[in-house]
């Protein structure tokens, strides 16, 4: 079935009009779905400025929108300087690895670099138990 | 609910040779495909998850699965 095509273009509107924007389940308050839920946890985590789209109220005709746009059918989407970046799991991925923070312009958050790894006590010779006297 | 095993053909059929694996993560409609294929090779992310996702499209559409995760690689040499 075709996208509406009114819908299609105010979603086309949307997307050039906000640097990032995300299609999801909910609102960024009331998160209805883990997976988007976790997008706009990694949004926070950057400390972008975003649009969010609530899907709910016309999710099969946001599907067919979104299929002809970018040939993606599920929720969350997130969009950047007007191109899909991808799901949860690619949005996960690319924040691990850094990539995210660059498409979104933002500095990479230092709590999301890899831990340092923990020191290791010197090992020196163990004491020795109190002799027992007597 | 989703047939895994079905899953898992249909993957294979759309990325012939490719190595798939379907897994279960939660009442048999939230799923995570783990897909090692070569034609993955020098295609971004993105698209890569669309091979995977277009290939089991009809599954999403009759409601059978609600979330799918995808883990891709290319084969180990």
């Amino acid at each position: 079935m075709a996208a509406d095509p009114q819908l299609k273009q105010k979603v086309q509107e949307l997307i050039a009009e906000n640097p990032v924007l995300l299609f999801m389940k909910g609102t960024p308050e009331t998160p209805r779905c883990g997976f988007s839920m976790r997008v706009v946890g990694v949004l926070e985590q950057l400390g972008v400025d975003y649009g969010a789209v609530d899907v709910l109220p016309a999710l099969g005709p946001l599907r067919e929108v979104t299929t002809e746009i970018s040939d993606w059918q599920t929720f969350p989407q997130l969009y950047a300087n007007g191109e899909l970046v991808g799901g949860c799991d690619i949005v996960e991925e690319m924040l691990d690895s850094g990539e995210l923070a660059e498409v979104l312009g933002v500095d990479q958050p230092t709590e999301v670099e890899p831990p340092e790894p923990q020191r290791i006590l010197p090992g020196g010779p163990q004491q020795s138990p109190p002799m027992q006297l007597g | 609910m989703a047939d895994l095993a079905e899953l898992e053909r249909m993957i294979a059929v759309a990325l012939p040779g490719a190595e798939v694996e379907v897994l279960d993560e939660g009442g048999r409609d939230h799923l995570r495909a783990r897909v090692a294929a070569s034609q993955f090779e020098g295609l971004s992310r993105l698209e890569q998850h669309r091979l995977v996702r277009s290939a089991v499209r009809e599954r999403f559409e009759d409601g059978s699965i609600h979330a799918l995760s995808i883990e891709t690689a290319t084969p180990s040499r």
